[in-house]
């Protein structure tokens, strides 16, 4: 169709040709990528944006919803080849790993959901960490993240960054004097999980924000675990946010996939690490997740007050001696979360009396909840960090990160909770 | 991308900064370490960009021609000066063609200066010290007029921080600080 902007109209070529200078260009940074569509208000509710952010009618059908644009490549015009020629590929459709029509939807989702100016999504959540991290890294740079990444991350950091002349420090995420007496002149980046595994501990990202500002590093916050719903890590002053998109946002286990959001600038220089990477989500993938994310709202709230359920519930019972839930009062961070969560998540801890090998007697029996690993699906899943996350560790290490013996990760689903709660005492009264 | 200069992300960081001016401010450093005779090495500091630090991890020798006492393993500094300013001339020679959509074919400076080691061996009096003058020349192949070409290298040297250091001189601040035992 002439005329017609494949891709974001909204993003203007810079004046080439006819400016005598750089200050003549007249192009300026603006949120998206986006399909041309009427922005919608930022006031809207989480509920409001999980469904309509980003989902953009057919305009040739009319068909609701967006349309799976299942295609590796565009027509191409005068548009796009001046996009490249100046450098503003992003904003059109040229290849579906520079970008795409249901990446492009569900990205605003995201962005929508984080408060972000801009989002990416990637093939899995570690391809969004791997770009997200060397994006904001240069040459010598040094790295101080959280000793309690999970262990995806971790191997990342503690295998490949140095494999790249990058130095990293591990800090206790609840220690800001430990974060600020391992800056150095060249750090680059601080990283952190807003909630870590599996112990739950939370991290202030308002204070760890204000220590990578003063030392002009950036924050990066893995916020895998709680969700936009949980905490919109952007507004407590981190500079990028990153998720494994299998777990929460798609919510429904059978998805691999990432997502990185933030400022504009910053997400602009995440990009070119995707495109060389690799590790760009297809186009079927984004519809499900946009389509898992729709209802992200209500299931948040199912997992939340699930959680809250069998939390209370387990630290009455007789065969559980540890319990960590970030809405009970007992968790060693709950005033940090009254403060920093909007809702809790649906992840509980809790060790049995018997130690490890009572845990592992205990998964068996378990009617509904699923023995498997991952979190944030509609379905409970149960496993133990022992033999699973924390396997490298022994007794002792676990131990003394905090991990007790017979310790059991709950990623509660939407089930009825107390349905779960019999699964629960069925089980736990063979212990 | 032409010339491999992305001209909407400079016109994007020109917006920023004059929405922010605190964005434009970038400090830089290198230091040197004294190895023996006229020899040291020197490594690029961390530089502020806005309100980025950014690691450099750079490092390069210096050195003198054994004629002048060194060992002749390394550019000498006023080689490191004159090629500090002609890569400063040659950043904006590209910035400067790509704004106006010329495509550059090939570019190359010939930087060029004297001077009298009088001057720094104190062997005349009232020998100038300085380099004597810096002259230069842009070779370009580009489909550009001539008149084109060389708007674009006076646009170069008027908006090179170093052309302008040098043309017009900056105070220099030094200071002792004993290095403890």
């Amino acid at each position: 169709m002439p005329g017609l902007c494949k891709g974001d109209p909204r993003s203007k070529a810079p004046a080439v040709g006819s400016a005598a200078w750089v200050n003549e260009l007249g192009r300026a940074r603006r949120p998206g990528p986006a399909l041309p569509a009427p922005l919608l208000p930022a006031t809207l509710g989480s509920s409001t944006l999980s469904v309509h952010a980003g989902s953009h009618d057919d305009p040739a059908t009319g068909a609701v919803g967006t349309p799976i644009y299942q295609n590796s490549t565009f027509v191409l015009g005068a548009d796009q080849y001046r996009a490249i020629d100046q450098g503003y590929a992003r904003d059109r459709f040229i290849y579906t790993r520079y970008g795409n029509p249901s990446q492009w939807a569900v990205q605003e989702k995201i962005a929508a959901l984080e408060g972000a100016e801009s989002a990416l999504v990637f093939a899995s959540g570690m391809a969004a960490i791997a770009a997200s991290v060397l994006a904001m890294l240069d040459r010598g740079a040094h790295v101080i993240a959280s000793r309690e990444l999970y262990g995806g991350t971790y191997a990342f950091f503690h295998h490949e960054l140095p494999s790249l002349g990058f130095e990293v420090s591990y800090v206790d995420p609840r220690d800001p004097n430990a974060v600020r007496a391992a800056l150095r002149p060249n750090t680059m980046l601080l990283f952190f999980e807003a909630m870590t595994n599996p112990l739950l501990n939370l991290v202030d990202i308002a204070a760890m924000a204000a220590i990578a500002r003063a030392a002009g590093a950036k924050l990066i916050v893995d916020a895998t675990f709680v969700s936009p719903l949980g905490v919109r890590a952007l507004e407590h002053g981190a500079d990028l946010v990153v998720h494994s998109g299998s777990k929460y946002l798609n919510g429904h286990s059978d998805l691999i996939c990432g997502a990185v959001a933030g400022s504009r600038k910053y997400v602009d220089r995440v990009w070119p690490r995707l495109l060389a990477y690799g590790g760009c989500l297809d186009p079927h993938a984004c519809f499900l997740l946009e389509r898992g994310l729709k209802t992200l709202a209500l299931r948040m709230r199912a997992h939340q007050d699930g959680a809250i359920a069998l939390a209370n519930h387990l630290a009455a019972h007789a065969q559980v001696n540890w319990l960590r839930h970030s809405a009970r009062a007992d968790h060693p961070d709950h005033a940090l979360a009254a403060r920093q969560l909007r809702q809790h998540s649906g992840l509980v801890a809790f060790a049995v009396r018997g130690g490890d090998a009572a845990a592992l007697a205990l998964l068996p029996r378990l009617r509904l909840m699923r023995e498997a690993t991952s979190l944030g699906g509609v379905e409970t899943l149960v496993s133990l960090p022992f033999n699973t996350s924390h396997a490298a560790f022994t007794a002792e290490q676990r131990a003394q990160i905090g991990i007790p013996p017979g310790c059991v990760r709950l990623s509660v689903g939407i089930e009825d909770p107390a349905d779960l709660i019999a699964d629960l005492d069925q089980a736990l009264a063979h212990c | 991308m032409k010339n491999g200069i992305a001209t909407a992300a400079l016109s994007e960081l020109t917006a920023e900064i004059a929405a922010q001016p605190a964005q434009g401010c970038v400090a830089y450093g290198v230091a040197l370490n004294w190895r023996s005779g006229t020899r040291a090495e020197v490594e690029a500091l961390p530089m502020r960009i806005g309100n980025e630090q950014v690691s450099r991890g750079l490092r390069w020798e210096i050195d003198e021609p054994r004629q002048l006492g060194g060992s002749n393993h390394a550019p000498n500094p006023q080689e490191y000066l004159l090629s500090g300013l002609g890569g400063c001339l040659m950043v904006g020679f590209l910035v400067g063609a790509s704004v106006r959509g010329i495509q550059i074919e090939q570019f190359s400076i010939e930087v060029h200066a004297e001077l009298d080691l009088a001057g720094f061996l104190g062997a005349r009096a009232g020998a100038p010290v300085a380099l004597g003058g810096i002259r230069y020349v842009m070779h370009v192949q580009a489909e550009a007029g001539d008149a084109v070409l060389e708007e674009l290298r006076e646009l170069a040297e008027a908006h090179s921080p170093n052309a302008r250091t040098l043309a017009h001189g900056v105070p220099i601040h030094g200071a002792l600080a004993r290095t403890p035992r």
